[in-house]
């Protein structure tokens, strides 16, 4: 339970700085082209805290994922999972394209960041998560 | 892996995620949706844009099965369902990101947060289902 949690957290800290890093910082222009179908900056900010709640839960629903079926394969196994987790993200996106007006090179990009957080929050997770059984003392 | 049971399960959790789609976010939701009209497709784009949201669905299905094959393969029903639960928390977390940053409404939010969790669980104990019986058998 107690590397559940350092898990869980490690995975919170890194998708909320990524998160910021990539989408708030890097993508920032990117998604001003695409204003209109966003929330002003001030409305966003008075609703941070459900990013905050959903970037927990994505975390939460990751480490319950990799600890129901995944752990005892390590960082192998937590990028493997992130990888099929994303692909799975990038499919509801094709479907959010689909019905939103979503520039593609944004969608794109989104895609992008989402792989290297899939992926890194898998290695956080392989490497702090381990099974009882495959601890050594 | 049993490559015809997963086939069988990937064309099962297709089918079920295109209708259940069609019935809940298309039809139960038309008319909460109809509430953010500038955040939408307008009818005739979106027609030249259906084949996105059929190859979505098709990715959507053979990752689902395919994380359930990887993930536990000989769990049957139960253990479908539980993944699928899981799953659907994940795009719960992304839901809730979306509801920050896009003016979606809160009968939105939760029509879609719902529909995920119907949605996936019983796409997850089909696959549970149709996967199970042929997980012990290689090709």
């Amino acid at each position: 339970m107690k590397r559940f949690i350092l898990a869980f957290i490690a995975a919170f800290i890194f998708i909320f700085f990524w998160g910021w890093v990539y989408n708030g910082v890097l993508l920032k222009d990117i998604f001003a082209e695409a204003q209109s179908l966003f929330r002003p900056r001030e409305e966003m900010m008075g609703l941070f805290h459900w990013i905050v709640i959903g970037q927990a839960g994505l975390a939460l629903s990751f480490v319950m994922i990799y600890a129901s079926g995944f752990a005892g394969g390590g960082i192998a196994a937590g990028v493997r999972l992130g990888i099929m987790l994303e692909i799975l993200a990038i499919s509801a996106r094709c479907a959010i394209y689909a019905t939103q007006p979503f520039p593609a090179k944004l969608l794109v990009l989104i895609s992008i960041g989402g792989f290297i957080e899939m992926i890194v929050t898998g290695v956080i997770v392989g490497a702090i998560y381990k099974p009882k059984s495959t601890r050594t003392p | 892996m049993n490559w015809k049971k997963f086939f069988i399960a990937f064309i099962a959790a297709f089918v079920f995620l295109f209708v259940f789609g069609f019935l809940w976010y298309g039809t139960l939701m038309h008319g909460a949706h109809q509430e953010v009209p500038t955040l939408l497709r307008p009818e005739a784009e979106f027609k030249n844009h259906f084949g996105w949201l059929v190859f979505g669905h098709l990715v959507m299905a053979f990752f689902l099965t395919m994380l359930y094959a990887c993930f536990v393969s000989g769990g049957g029903v139960g253990a479908g369902a539980k993944l699928g639960i899981l799953v659907a928390l994940v795009y719960v977390g992304v839901n809730l990101i979306s509801f920050a940053v896009q003016p979606l409404t809160t009968k939105i939010l939760w029509g879609w947060i719902l529909g995920d969790l119907i949605q996936f669980a019983i796409a997850g104990a089909i696959v549970g289902g149709i996967y199970k019986s042929g997980s012990t058998a290689t090709s």
